[in-house]
């Protein structure tokens, strides 16, 4: 095998070992090979690593190893900062670049990385918790304890879970460079300081940089890394600061390398076309009919990827056209006949037939989640009863950058360059599709266009590998179109809900009996924020409803929580408009009358959000204000996201629906490490819930996706984009869940409730824009 | 068949079809790929570059449209992010997974060249690309800043 891989990582060996004068030989040779600029993907360091995260260079130039995906969250920059701040090493000379998911295969990790501290509302260290679990084989998912332990970018996660250890690992650097400096000059470490990147002895007034002293400290073992102790909130200088992202400048030269640009020498592309209908296949196609087109080399048939790699989701079997460029594969393709093999069963699904199936699902007994109190003798006892069906579509992520990978396979060895939130796993399928151990698996992370759920990515690495063992030898960069991206996706599953509730005299609810329905994995079934309501309610239960269809579903943007929150404060508007009462009063109320370990800290979000935005000030005619809680996992005594927000939203007499303004109050928990990514994160959720509750909705004919390009699945522009958005954070003391979903989700019942209240018509089933919002 | 392009001032020979997109022309033989394919369709703007002055979406017009007339990516704006609308947009932190901000910087330039005064209506109204992190917030504000620092 000469692969030009193994050539640059076997220079770059030689580089390390020798010094400049053969680092100056490699380097050209590397930028031809490349042509392009240098991808954010690991390298080996030509400097000695202190630990497996952090590597000094002799000017200063400090790398940290993110082993999560940026993909617009700003975690190379939020967990960067984690490493700098204990590390105490000049900020504005940090370089993030990927952590190796090749050596996450062969090393195991620090034993100091591997105690988890606290349960995330007591915090006793200053760490919060991992949520590392569940890493088994058969989940496809790594060693429990390998290197970076989880690499997933997914579950908004990689704040909580990367600061415990990137912490450790920035102390742990401090500490032996310190315990280096120390010795050279014969002190104690106690009278050492260290500031951006310099050690001081003030007593000698001697100084050194951490670029001087780096090797040595590679060398220096720490006597005692158990007893490290990372700085609480009330310590941090860089963390809890808001820091501009470190991967911006490279995203608006154009020069930022997503999995897309990656060109290898030699390198072939493929496009592929996949059966439309989930589970179907190929039964023919006629390559001979393309084989003379420009460019194209070869045809590849692939079958449905494994199950087992793809979380046990069935995706389609497909067929892939080789050529020398994208566009000559695409237009070859476009042109060859394929015949497809469809299961009849799935080609007779449709919205309407799944839709019916959801609703006589409700009616099914269900599983009972939760049973508190005499539910049945409270609706006897009803003053008043209130009953609603909501609603929510099939919706994919729709990432800008459609899915693709370039995959080089030889006999020992699979290089695999992709924009991926999960390179644990998708080493694993390497390995599975070649026979090719891990170890012998090298992924290059490449910044990824867009993610909004892990499994989201879909198939696009499995696709890629299949392409490219069949063609072993050649690198193939395999690129879906907008259309196949569509099909290679999970969706977030269609959902119906029905909600129904006894309200006493006074208007407040004395049971609500809650039912949810979706497919099977689509998250119905792990609606565990159901099991408690939120508002406070004596007799209460929740039962979700299942039926089996053939779309693949997963996260978007959450757990399928964001539907669950339009049925919920959906319904909570209903019970204040038929209670005849304020509804955020009435939220108020219903919050303090529960015994939720977070009530003070809900409390605290609505008063702030209706604060802010002037509740119960005149608007002018046809504006309104509508409010709703957003929390997750306050009903539990450990971690939680907790925000309230105010929408203002206009609709005009011929139904054009504008978000006018929203006020956001959003708590810190224990501190938010970089709160301009945070402010990012919500500014930018708050159109996207609004594409959810006005615009997208994907339907089912004949068993296919219909809506799969930007022309049928709308998607807002900056027009919609709300003029105002007033942020402000309040403190609470609780570690967060994380940032990357669930935020905004109130948009949805908001402009839903402001929609009844100036046009006087309930829409329960979104997007509202299908409806006829006009008034008079 | 071959023909002559000039990007960013750079004369290109294209061995390729003329019916070939623009677009893949500039990533594949100019070899300048921060122009980015999304919908391959003209809808989302992902691949906007200027021909002759004038932003297109370079997946949906062949590359013999550009013969005879410069093209502007990205990259020719500044090879080191010091363009007025490239300094705003860092200002404001604006992208997130950044991949549709090569376009949205192309729209930008190509409105503020002919209105250096924009008003939110002609923003609102020009400025038609997809954003799917949705930071329009951002991206108007560093429009505003652009224009400003653009008048200097």
């Amino acid at each position: 095998m000469a692969s030009s891989v193994d050539r640059r990582e076997f220079l770059a060996t030689i580089a390390a070992a020798q010094g400049a004068f053969v680092l100056g030989f490699w380097l050209p040779a590397r930028a031809h090979a490349q042509s392009a600029a240098a991808g954010p993907w690991y390298e080996e360091a030509s400097a000695r690593e202190i630990n497996a995260w952090i590597v000094i260079a002799p000017d200063d130039t400090v790398t940290i190893r993110i082993a999560q995906t940026e993909l617009g969250q700003g975690v190379w920059t939020s967990n960067a900062m984690m490493v700098c701040e204990e590390l105490q090493c000049d900020w504005s000379r940090v370089r993030p670049q990927y952590a190796s998911a090749n050596r996450d295969a062969r090393e195991m990790a620090p034993a100091w990385t591997l105690p988890v501290p606290g349960n995330g509302a007591t915090d006793p260290r200053g760490g919060g918790v991992p949520t590392f679990g569940n890493r088994d084989r058969t989940g496809v998912s790594g060693i429990p304890d390998s290197l970076y332990r989880r690499m997933r970018t997914n579950a908004a996660s990689s704040v909580k879970d990367g600061r415990y250890y990137l912490q450790l690992a920035g102390a742990e650097a401090r500490e032996r460079l310190l315990l280096t400096a120390a010795a050279l000059w014969n002190v104690r470490v106690a009278e050492l300081t260290a500031k951006n990147s310099v050690i001081t002895h003030p007593p000698s007034g001697r100084s050194t940089t951490y670029g001087r002293i780096a090797p040595r400290a590679a060398e220096t073992p720490h006597p005692n890394p158990e007893g490290i102790a990372i700085k609480p909130p009330d310590q941090w200088t860089l963390m809890g600061t808001e820091q501009k992202n470190l991967d911006v400048p490279s995203k608006v030269t154009g020069s930022a390398v997503y999995g897309i640009d990656v060109r290898r020498p030699g390198m072939k592309w493929a496009a592929v076309r996949t059966c439309p209908v989930y589970g179907g296949d190929v039964r023919r196609y006629d390559f001979e009919a393309i084989r003379r087109m420009p460019g194209v080399r070869s045809a590849v048939q692939f079958p449905v990827p494994d199950p087992a790699l793809t979380r046990g989701r069935i995706f389609s079997g497909g067929v892939a056209v080789i050529a020398d460029s994208w566009y000559q594969a695409k237009t070859a393709i476009d042109k060859m006949p394929i015949e497809w093999d469809i299961p009849p069963a799935h080609a007779a699904f449709t919205t309407a037939n799944m839709r019916a199936s959801l609703i006589a699902a409700l009616d099914q007994p269900g599983t009972v989640r939760a049973n508190q109190g005499n539910v049945g003798g409270a609706f006897a006892d009803a003053a008043k009863i209130v009953e609603a069906t909501y609603s929510t579509p099939f919706l994919p992520r729709a990432r800008m950058e459609p899915g693709n990978a370039t995959v080089l396979v030889t006999d020992d060895r699979v290089d695999i360059w992709i924009g991926d939130q999960s390179p644990q796993e998708t080493r694993f399928s390497a390995a599975r599709i070649t026979g090719i151990p891990e170890a012998n698996v090298h992924l290059h992370l490449c910044h990824l266009g867009g993610g909004f759920g892990r499994n989201g990515n879909g198939p696009q690495a499995e696709h890629a590998i299949m392409i490219a063992n069949a063609n072993r030898g050649t690198p193939i960069h395999m690129l879906w179109t907008r259309e196949e991206d569509f099909i290679g996706t999970t969706y977030r599953a269609m959902g119906v809900a029905r909600l129904k509730a006894a309200l006493d005299r006074d208007g407040w609810p004395i049971a609500i009996d809650v039912r949810t329905a979706m497919q099977e994995g689509g998250f119905g079934p792990d609606a565990s924020f159901n099991e408690v309501s939120r508002y406070h309610v004596p007799n209460y239960r929740y039962s979700n409803h299942t039926t089996k269809f053939h779309v693949p579903v997963g996260t978007r943007r959450g757990i399928g929580q964001a539907a669950h929150e339009f049925y919920r404060e959906s319904f909570m508007d209903e019970l204040a408009r038929a209670a005849g009462k304020d509804p955020y009063l009435y939220r108020r109320e219903l919050i303090a009358r529960t015994t939720l370990p977070y009530k003070a800290d809900m409390i605290k979000a609505l008063d702030l959000a209706a604060e802010m935005s002037g509740w119960g000030t005149p608007l002018p005619p046809g504006t309104a204000r509508a409010i709703a809680l957003e929390e997750r996992g306050a009903e539990t005594n450990g971690m939680a996201t907790i925000s309230a927000m105010v929408h203002t939203v206009s609709v005009s007499r011929e139904g054009k629906v504008r978000l006018e303004r929203v006020d956001v109050a959003h708590e810190t928990g224990f501190g938010l490490v970089n709160p301009l990514s945070v402010r990012k994160q919500i500014e930018g959720q708050i159109t996207w819930f609004y594409n959810d509750a006005m615009h997208q909705a994907c339907t089912i004919k004949d068993g296919r996706i219909a809506e799969n390009n930007f022309d049928t699945f709308p998607v807002s522009r900056i027009n919609e984009d709300p003029p105002v958005i007033n942020i402000r954070f309040f403190p609470t003391a609780h570690w967060l869940i994380g940032m990357g979903h669930d935020r905004a989700t109130s948009v949805q019942s908001a402009i839903g409730d402001a929609i009844f209240q100036i046009t006087g018509k309930r829409f329960r089933d979104l997007p509202f824009g299908q409806h006829n919002l006009t008034w008079s | 068949m071959a023909f002559d392009l000039i990007v960013n001032g750079t004369r290109h020979t294209i061995d390729a079809d003329p019916r070939t997109p623009l677009l893949w022309v500039i990533r594949d033989q100019a070899g300048l790929t921060g122009t980015k394919f999304s919908c391959g369709i003209g809808q989302c703007g992902a691949c906007t570059v200027h021909v002759g002055g004038r932003a297109v979406r370079s997946c949906s017009v062949p590359a013999s449209t550009a013969v005879g007339s410069p093209v502007l990516t990205i990259e020719g704006l500044s090879p080191d992010g010091s363009h007025p609308i490239q300094i705003a947009w860092k200002e404001f932190d604006t992208p997130q997974c950044g991949y549709c901000q090569p376009g949205m910087i192309m729209s930008t330039l190509a409105l503020l060249t002919t209105r250096p005064n924009p008003t939110d209506a002609d923003i609102d109204a020009q400025i038609t690309n997809i954003c799917r992190c949705s930071t329009y917030h951002r991206i108007r504000q560093a429009i505003h800043l652009s224009a400003r620092l653009m008048r200097k």
